[in-house]
């Protein structure tokens, strides 16, 4: 513990502060633009509404399929030992190291249609490139990483040997999981799955190479910053950070109760 | 019954190398070993937990080796309770008769909170609970599906002594009720004697004896096992024959040395040995005429006496050899035995067992 009013502590403190505020005073700054006024241009513009709710729509997509696929492998990276777990736990983190960029331009190689895998998709129907499971793939890219973990982290909390018992109180493997790991571990993996929409919400540097159009929220605010100035790409950053706060906040609430059952 | 045919398994670096052990119907078995000889693991392969890489496992007559935990048919009680934290008491004793009718479901846990005191903690959740309640229910969810077979993994670790005994002696009862063929790891041979049928002493992965608690106490047949267990004092030296073998006898007069300590003793061969005196079998007396004229009579001084309610344990020294003589309570206090006093220890020969 540091003195009161030493040298140090005050330099502790100014350094802190000098973060907060640099976090803190752009967002603030936006915040205070919030007006009534500008609030209801937003909402009635059709537009940007339309990109909200393709925001939307997809981050809750690229959610949903990152729990789809990401909860079995944290399951399997957390419980069931193999050979190469520790590579395979390296490559689904990698997103989070790569930039959003390259991580748009080894998607579009990899799901364009001169790729085997994009015309065996577009021949099934699934055109990926400049159509809406493009957005959904860049946002699967980036928040797939957060669910893993959020989801590893959850049932390395949870004992196996819960599952244990309960396999010899006459449960299936599935039954076990579903009965007593997933109740116990599901905050935990919900805390991920909330993290993993705003970032998905939030994606930009994949999505812009992707699927330029039609535009979702981050695309279209930077697109009006870039062709009608500041003044038109303020509404919609303002809406858009709303909807972050209001995640951060429920993130923030899963939290809490998590760290109160403990 | 249980019944293990040279069962290997591999955890990680941790290896159960060929365990061979029957517990007969309705008996109660027991694994002891220090910790880290894979008494858990034991106990996982037979609930099927861990693959096994060798061996079979018959539990009821039938091989199981690779049958899936839940067709097994085992209660398994951990040492850390593992009660599911998210179920009240009701619900986690209940947990393995779900598939019952609620009514019938209602009877057996309450059948086993009652024999078991947890009645009137049914509606609570787990957390909070003392660790002999935990302990209770982690049992009572065990028995609740009427499993023939019961595993219990050092199930008296996590309790105070008064909850030990408690516990114990309620095992104890609800195995004769119930009649379940009862595996039990633990540490503590005092369990293996008071509730054991059969033993077997793990180390390091193998069986290293196994027997009737009662053999397994008196005869160890390793200087391992004799300190494990805490047969008694275990000493190194080497046999020498003093006298010819008795006609049809294998075993004959010998000379037992360690250090400047000569034990007449009966040996069934020459050359180095360990002696295990068992404290019971020490004679401690002030009067150097007195005790029923055993073979071996020593000088030795008290170092301490370690007093417990019934017994106390004399630690003596004779000629440089610490030896451990156990008395009755009462003779020590009669004797009023201090550190440095002088005694003679008396040990007939044919009570020392040579390994």
């Amino acid at each position: 513990m540091t003195e009161p009013r030493s040298p140090w502590t005050l330099a502790v403190w100014l350094l802190a502060a000098l973060l907060v505020l640099f976090v803190a005073g752009p967002l603030l700054r936006l915040l205070l633009l919030a007006t009534p006024e500008s609030l209801g241009q937003a909402f009635r513009d059709r537009e940007l509404l339309a990109s909200i709710w393709l925001t939307v729509l997809t981050a809750s997509a690229a959610t949903i399929l990152s729990l789809l696929l990401g909860v079995p492998l944290a399951y399997l990276l957390t419980r069931i030992p193999f050979p190469g777990r520790r590579l395979v736990a390296g490559i689904v983190e990698l997103p989070v190291v790569v930039p959003h960029p390259v991580a748009g331009i080894a998607l579009l190689l990899f799901l364009g249609r001169q790729s085997p895998i994009g015309r065996m998709l577009a021949r099934a129907g699934l055109e990926i490139v400049n159509h809406v499971p493009g957005i959904i793939a860049g946002m699967l890219f980036v928040s797939a990483p957060i669910v893993v973990s959020a989801a590893r982290e959850a049932f390395r909390a949870v004992d196996p040997k819960l599952e244990r018992v309960a396999r010899t109180l006459g449960d299936s493997g599935w039954q076990a999981f579903r009965r007593v790991t997933l109740p116990l571990a599901g905050r935990g993996v919900l805390a991920g799955a909330v993290l993993a929409w705003a970032r998905s919400v939030s994606e930009f540097g994949s999505i812009v190479i992707l699927t330029f159009n039609p535009k979702v929220a981050s695309i279209l605010i930077y697109d009006r910053f870039t062709v009608f100035g500041l003044p038109a790409a303020v509404p919609a950053a303002v809406v858009l950070l709303l909807i972050a706060l209001g995640v951060f906040v429920l993130v923030q609430v899963l939290a809490s109760d998590r760290s109160e059952r403990r | 019954m249980i019944r293990l045919e040279g069962v290997s398994v591999t955890v990680g670096r941790f290896a159960l190398e060929q365990v061979t052990l029957e517990v007969p119907a309705s008996g109660y078995g027991l694994v002891i070993g220090p910790t880290g000889s894979g008494k858990t693991t034991l106990l996982e392969a037979i609930a099927g937990h861990v693959p096994l890489s060798a061996g079979r496992i018959l539990l009821r007559g039938e091989d199981v080796s690779r049958a899936a935990p839940e067709a097994r048919r085992v209660g398994f009680v951990y040492q850390q309770y593992h009660l599911f934290p998210h179920f009240s008491v009701r619900e986690n004793i209940g947990y393995g008769v779900r598939g019952q009718d609620a009514a019938a479901r209602e009877r057996r846990v309450r059948e086993l909170a009652d024999m078991l005191g947890l009645t009137p903690l049914l509606d609570r959740g787990v957390q909070g609970l003392s660790g002999g309640e935990q302990q209770r229910i982690a049992l009572a969810r065990a028995l609740a599906p009427r499993p023939t077979i019961l595993l219990l993994d050092e199930p008296f670790a996590a309790v105070d002594p008064a909850t030990r005994r408690t516990l114990r002696r309620e095992l104890a009862v609800l195995h004769e009720r119930e009649g379940v063929t009862t595996l039990q790891v633990t540490h503590d041979f005092e369990d293996a004697m008071r509730l054991g049928d059969v033993v077997a002493v793990l180390a390091q992965g193998r069986i290293a004896q196994s027997g009737s608690p009662e053999s397994v106490f008196r005869f160890p047949n390793s200087p391992f096992v004799a300190e494990f267990i805490g047969t008694g004092t275990v000493l190194k030296g080497r046999v020498e024959r003093a006298g010819p073998a008795q006609p049809g006898a294998k075993d004959f007069a010998a000379l037992f040395r360690s250090g400047s300590l000569a034990l007449e003793v009966v040996a069934e061969r020459e050359g180095d040995a360990y002696a295990v005196i068992r404290p019971a079998d020490l004679l401690v007396s002030r009067d150097r005429s007195a005790g029923p004229a055993p073979r071996n009579r020593l000088a030795a001084s008290v170092v301490r006496v370690e007093r417990g309610s019934a017994v106390a344990l004399v630690h003596l020294d004779a000629s440089g050899t610490a030896l451990v003589a156990a008395v009755t309570a009462a003779t020590a206090e009669e004797m009023a035995l201090a550190p440095g006093d002088a005694v003679v220890v008396s040990i007939k020969a044919t009570a020392i067992h040579l390994i």
